[in-house]
């Protein structure tokens, strides 16, 4: 079994983790299921991250994102069925955040995706596709199904502290409780969200961290000391939205509000 | 003036202590890491308050020097004699304590009845005969580390000291340096849990040489390069750091493995520049020592592995294995569930890369500035436990209490240095003899 599992008999709790995937750690915490469901649930999962990973993750040169990566350039490279539909989701939030939320990094516009024949080619060399502000919202979204489909309705999910997911809520509470880390001063809470079958998605720089996100309308990395969250039912939507609010302005922020169904977003400054 | 300067002192050292916890509490988690302090009281203090200890030194090189300028600023000692055979050095020290007697044998000098206790900071080869003369002269004795040439007059003195019922000790500074009582206190109250092993290091890039106002006087000056006045790196720097090893395991090696080689510095030295040893203890633990003084790069440290944690005594820092802010959350939540506790626990934030987890966070051991020695200097470094140490011998001289386990610890470290040039000497796996073994030792 990959990863790390741990059943805790006495309040039926159970524990899976992996130290690094997807660039970063993950741990499901699950509640109300006897140890052999729980630990074939967690099977399901890691598995599942594992497959995620190999397709989405650029830096994995066997992956399918990779392989689109080194021959797009050049030719038409034809995609698998799950690929084609995360392509045309990403254009259309491209679309919906007002081209903010842009897998290339530099010009949605400049691929030629087409969804009928399964194919994409870039239009200009020096173009790649990252999934980095997508893959780990898509990933929450999957596992999500997992978890319905085996009845786990107590779980919660922190996949490396940006992108987390309470499932029902906590068994001695009425929801997932979570304090907001300040990310520039150890140890410091900056607020604190309830959530309840709810996603949180936080997209931010950090002292060790500092420029990652780059904003594709003007090819600069934001280096702004702030720290956004977005809750939504969506993962998916979560994630693209908080990418999209850390570069985006008051107008392009209200415009892109309008275009998501979001609980709450949250912009803190430093 | 001189008044003045004498409060001062006084008051560091109290405030050395009261840092400490001595006073304000913890005296006895204190007394269990480092029990050679529990004579360091306030009631002792003040006991000694209108005494004064008189100081002959013996040796009064720069190491001799450096320990004069401790001493002069003890409130509770004062200088009553130098002894050296150089006399450039005689005349230094002479300027500096112009009241002191003089003497250019050491013999003559201990059978002063003026004189409580003597500072010996000599030659390797001559720390032996010296500390056996002025235990025998009925003098207390504080002598410069390591404890003698070889290990057959370690344990002489070490018996000598069974016997005897003057005060008597090595400067194995560490033992009084604050972020090194502080740091094994932590490490022997669990914070970085099991200790898996020890690594320790000093690197120097100097010929180790002092310059020779005449050839004749190369082997008197330069007496830490000969093997019949020095043990080489082992006794003159490893030395130390085996004895912090002994302090934080509480047990001895059994066996050394180790190699060692003069590498650039080939100027008819008979003793190694490069020694390499691996210390072996029963529970399968490790030290790894390296000492090398053509390249500093790494400088000095002793760097103590746990399961949880990493200490790096030399520094005062410490690095923990899995870091709370790594762990996002997910264990305070486990723990609450299991505990039927529901509060928020610390988790969103930007996304946690594992490149943040390799750039270790270094906690200090000291809260508030603290003095690291860089190993550089060849006389001594400043606030390394030094005056700490001569303090409390001094006040030794007055009450005529021991110093517990300080002649213990500097046996084992010095055996260790042994043993370890044994080893490379012969190029094979030393075992701890059972001759030199003593009670205190466990293996």
């Amino acid at each position: 079994m990959p990863g790390q599992f741990q059943f805790y008999d006495d309040s039926l709790m159970s524990h899976g983790s992996m130290d690094y995937i997807m660039g970063t750690r993950f741990d499901i915490i699950s509640v109300g299921k006897s140890k052999e469901i729980s630990e074939s649930v967690w099977q399901n999962i890691s598995l599942e991250l594992i497959r995620l990973d190999k397709m989405l993750n650029c830096f994995d040169p066997n992956s399918e994102i990779s392989h689109i990566n080194n021959f797009a350039v050049q030719e038409s490279v034809s995609l698998s069925n799950e690929f084609s539909e995360i392509l045309l989701t990403c254009k259309e939030f491209h679309k919906r955040t007002l081209g903010l939320f842009d897998i290339t990094l530099t010009d949605f516009t400049k691929i030629d995706f087409n969804y009928n024949s399964k194919s994409i080619q870039f239009q200009i060399p020096g173009l790649h596709l990252d999934l980095g502000g997508y893959a780990k919202g898509y990933a929450l979204k999957k596992i999500n199904q997992i978890l319905v489909k085996s009845t786990v309705n107590q779980a919660f999910i922190n996949f490396g502290n940006s992108s987390i997911f309470g499932i029902g809520h906590h068994p001695f509470g009425h929801s997932w409780k979570i304090s907001i880390n300040n990310p520039y001063k150890a140890g410091e809470a900056i607020d604190e969200i309830d959530l309840i079958d709810m996603s949180l998605s936080s997209s931010g720089n950090t002292p060790s961290y500092p420029k990652h996100i780059i904003n594709p309308t003007t090819g600069k990395y934001d280096d702004s000391l702030k720290l956004v969250c977005v809750k939504a039912k969506d993962p998916v939507v979560a994630e693209v939205v908080s990418t999209s609010l850390m570069i985006a302005n008051q107008r392009e922020r209200k415009k892109i509000l309008r275009n998501f169904e979001v609980e709450f977003t949250q912009t803190y400054t430093f | 003036m001189k008044g003045n300067k004498e409060n001062q002192v006084d008051h560091s050292l109290r405030q050395f202590i009261k840092d400490l916890g001595y006073i304000t509490g913890g005296a006895a988690l204190l007394v269990a890491t480092a029990p050679w302090l529990q004579s360091f009281t306030p009631e002792k203090a003040k006991e000694i308050k209108n005494e004064k200890a008189r100081i002959g030194f013996i040796g009064t090189g720069s190491r001799g020097q450096y320990n004069m300028h401790a001493v002069l600023n003890i409130p509770h000692a004062e200088i009553v004699a130098l002894c050296d055979d150089y006399p450039p050095s005689l005349k230094t020290a002479s300027e500096l304590c112009p009241n002191a007697k003089t003497y250019t044998n050491y013999k003559k000098l201990l059978e002063s009845p003026d004189i409580d206790g003597v500072v010996i900071s000599t030659p390797l080869n001559w720390h032996a005969p010296m500390v056996l003369d002025a235990l025998a002269a009925g003098k207390h004795v504080y002598c410069e580390k390591a404890m003698a040439l070889t290990m057959d007059e370690c344990k002489a003195i070490y018996d000598a000291y069974q016997r005897t019922d003057k005060v008597l000790y090595f400067c194995m500074q560490r033992m009084f340096d604050e972020k090194y009582i502080k740091g094994i206190q932590m490490i022997h109250s669990g914070l970085i849990g099991d200790v898996v092993g020890e690594r320790c290091h000093w690197f120097r890039n100097h010929d180790w040489r002092r310059p020779v106002p005449s050839p004749e006087l190369e082997r008197k000056i330069n007496w830490r390069l000969y093997r019949d006045s020095s043990a080489g790196l082992m006794t003159e720097l490893a030395c130390h750091q085996l004895e912090v090893c002994h302090w934080v395991s509480g047990q001895m090696p059994e066996s050394v493995v180790g190699m060692g080689d003069i590498v650039y510095w080939k100027d008819g030295r008979e003793v190694y520049d490069s020694v390499n040893l691996v210390y072996h203890y029963s529970n399968s633990t490790k030290i790894n020592y390296e000492s090398l003084i053509a390249n500093k790069f790494n400088g000095m440290e002793d760097q103590i592995l746990g399961k949880k944690g990493t200490m790096n005594l030399a520094t005062g820092v410490y690095f923990l294995e899995d870091d709370s802010k790594s762990k996002s959350g997910i264990e305070q939540l486990i723990n609450q569930i299991g505990e039927k506790v529901f509060t928020a626990i610390p988790a969103a934030g930007p996304s946690w890369r594992p490149e943040t987890k390799v750039e270790n966070t270094a906690y200090p051991i000291l809260t508030g500035k603290f003095n690291v020695n860089n190993g550089l200097s060849m006389v001594g470094a400043v606030k390394d436990g030094s005056d700490e140490i001569l303090s409390a011998f001094c006040q030794g001289c007055i009450t005529g209490e021991k110093g517990k386990n300080i002649v213990e610890e500097a046996y084992c470290a010095t055996m260790l240095c042994h043993l370890g040039n044994q080893a490379m000497v012969e190029g094979k796996k030393i075992s701890f003899p059972e001759e030199y073994k003593i009670p205190y030792m466990s293996f």
